[in-house]
């Protein structure tokens, strides 16, 4: 094969933004032919083939949006709002209903994943400019007066005058304004009475400080950044596999033991894998989960979402609610969405494994992502956050976390450690007597 | 298919306990020895769920299509005394990001 890893040559390829094909740092060192000469010196030309149709597919997707006052279409209100209950965006005036259109449709997102070739990307889903501002400035045309929208938060803000909401819905390089949504489903009061189920059945040796300042209503609705892709790729995988034909005893010294027999065979499994809806998080923050520092495996665990009723992103989904703005570009979440990908094919193929019931071990993956597409999404999380003060001195941000779609709940709750220790060492003892009283007693 | 069925039986058990048990008479008295420390790492994972994450490699939709298979018969291994295959490696998962440290 004239290219032993595509997947990590894809996730160097860049798929936006002005680099020149001879710019350096497109032969990356960890490149598959860097990888080939290991331990020759570096510097000379690699060749480095990049496929013709590499620039990415760029789908529009905030056409005929604009920023600034959103009116209901029959009173002319800016007080518009999500109704949970019917999912649609309701004038809180007039108490008309809309929703915004399918993304899915929009976009065209249904389409056969097995045509996807190259890179395709939703334009909210483009590369962020550094210097593009975090707070942005708009002219309220009500009013003429001056409304900052601190996109960190926020895609809306009122204007402190004529008190009308702004809305910005146009894509700055700022991942502010993602290419899709998923409106909040699961109602606040539902979420309370989940939060609050998932920590009474961990109270007995949860912080006294904890259960003292539990307090569910103050849970959070969040919007959170998200890449949603779809990976179109041919896959070959080769390695062994065991089937075991006899299994028996034998007698070594005193005892027992068993024995196995087993047919070894060259395994080979050559296919097209079309992933869809693979979801992963776009903040660098909530990537970050090492769980000796934080809890944001807490909020990775209550996933998948029903990614395929996002509709357009419209700001006024967002009253009501705040959002974290997406700070990672494709270069830098490709390695993780192909690693995953990985996973998810060499999961699915050990229902072609069933014969192999000591096992397969893979020595050669081979997979070539020919097409894969990128979209953009704010998804809904109810988030109940406590920060635990240790006696250190650190501190620790514990989540109970609710999936505003599916309900799934997850939580992290502070441990009275003397507590638990002590009941542990009272444990032990019990189980160790147990142990001499059955050791003497012959059993 | 029935193997199928006992081999995923079989699988979730190992997985259940932990990967290592084993089948001789001693394991009784050896839970009884660790009891205190087995009671600590329960509570532990039921309060704080450091333990859990999204199931990505079976969570997310996929399909696979034009399947070929190429297995060829390579020998037979006799008198082994592990029960799996060594080093078996087709359901690892790579892309986790929880990580304990
Ligand atoms: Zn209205
Ligand atoms: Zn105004």
């Amino acid at each position: 094969m004239e290219n032993p890893d595509p997947m990590s040559r894809a996730a160097e390829q860049e798929p936006v933004g002005p680099v020149p094909p001879s710019a350096p740092d497109v032969a990356a060192p960890s490149s598959p032919a860097a990888d080939a000469v290991d331990g020759s010196p570096q510097g000379f030309d690699i060749p480095v083939l990049e496929p013709d149709d590499d620039a990415p597919r760029v789908i529009q997707t905030d056409e005929g949006a604009s920023d600034g006052l959103a009116k209901c279409s029959r009173c002319g209100a800016t007080e518009i709002s999500l109704n949970v209950a019917t999912g649609n965006l309701r004038c809180n005036f007039c108490r008309f209903e809309w929703s915004a259109q399918s993304a899915a449709d929009a976009f065209d997102l249904n389409g056969d994943i097995g045509k996807l070739a190259g890179v395709t990307m939703g334009s909210g889903s483009s590369d962020i400019v550094p210097s593009t501002d975090e707070v942005m400035t708009f002219k309220c045309s009500a009013c003429g007066a001056e409304v900052l929208i601190d996109t960190a938060s926020s895609t809306q803000a009122r204007c402190h005058w004529c008190r009308n909401t702004l809305s910005m819905n146009q894509q700055v390089p700022n991942g502010a304004v993602p290419d899709m949504i998923l409106p909040f489903k699961v109602a606040k009061e539902t979420a309370i009475a989940s939060i609050n189920k998932f920590v009474q059945k961990r109270r007995f040796f949860a912080h006294p400080l904890f259960r003292a300042e539990f307090t569910p209503e103050n849970v959070m609705g969040v919007y959170l950044p998200y890449m949603v892709v779809d990976i179109n790729a041919h896959a070959r995988l080769s390695g062994e596999g065991e089937h075991q034909t006899r299994s028996y005893t034998v007698k070594v010294g005193d005892s027992q033991q068993t024995r196995y027999d087993a047919d070894l065979y060259d395994v080979v499994r050559d296919f097209d894998v079309h992933v869809s809806d693979l979801t992963v998080e776009s903040s660098s923050e909530r990537l970050d989960q090492i769980t000796s520092q934080n809890a944001n495996n807490i909020i990775n665990t209550i996933m998948p979402f029903d990614v395929e009723n996002a509709v357009r992103y419209d700001s006024n989904y967002m009253k009501g609610f705040t959002s974290e703005r997406r700070d990672s570009n494709l270069d830098e979440l490709s390695p993780i969405a192909f690693t995953q990908a990985e996973d998810i094919t060499r999961h699915r193929v050990n229902s072609t494994l069933t014969f192999y019931d000591r096992g397969v071990r893979w020595t050669q993956q081979d997979v070539d992502v020919r097409g894969q597409r990128w979209v953009s999404a704010y998804l809904p999380v109810w988030l109940y956050s406590y920060q635990q003060r240790k006696s250190n001195g650190s501190t620790f941000l514990h989540y109970v976390a609710v999936n505003a779609r599916t309900g799934e709940t997850m939580g992290s709750v502070p441990i009275h450690q003397g507590k638990l220790l002590l009941v542990s060492g009272g444990v032990e003892v019990a189980g160790i007597i147990a142990a001499i009283v059955l050791t003497a007693l012959g059993i | 298919m029935t193997t199928s069925a006992i081999v995923t039986a079989v699988h979730d058990q190992v997985l259940a306990s932990g990967g290592s048990s084993g089948d001789d008479g001693g394991f009784v008295g050896f839970i009884f020895l660790l009891s205190g420390f087995a009671f600590y790492a329960l509570m532990y994972f039921r309060y704080r769920n450091a333990d859990k994450r999204h199931r990505h490699e079976s969570e997310t939709e996929a399909t696979l299509l034009n399947m070929k298979a190429e297995d060829t018969f390579v020998r037979s291994k006799t008198g082994m005394s592990n029960r799996t295959m060594n080093g078996a490696n087709s359901h690892e998962v790579r892309g986790a990001r929880k990580k304990f440290f």
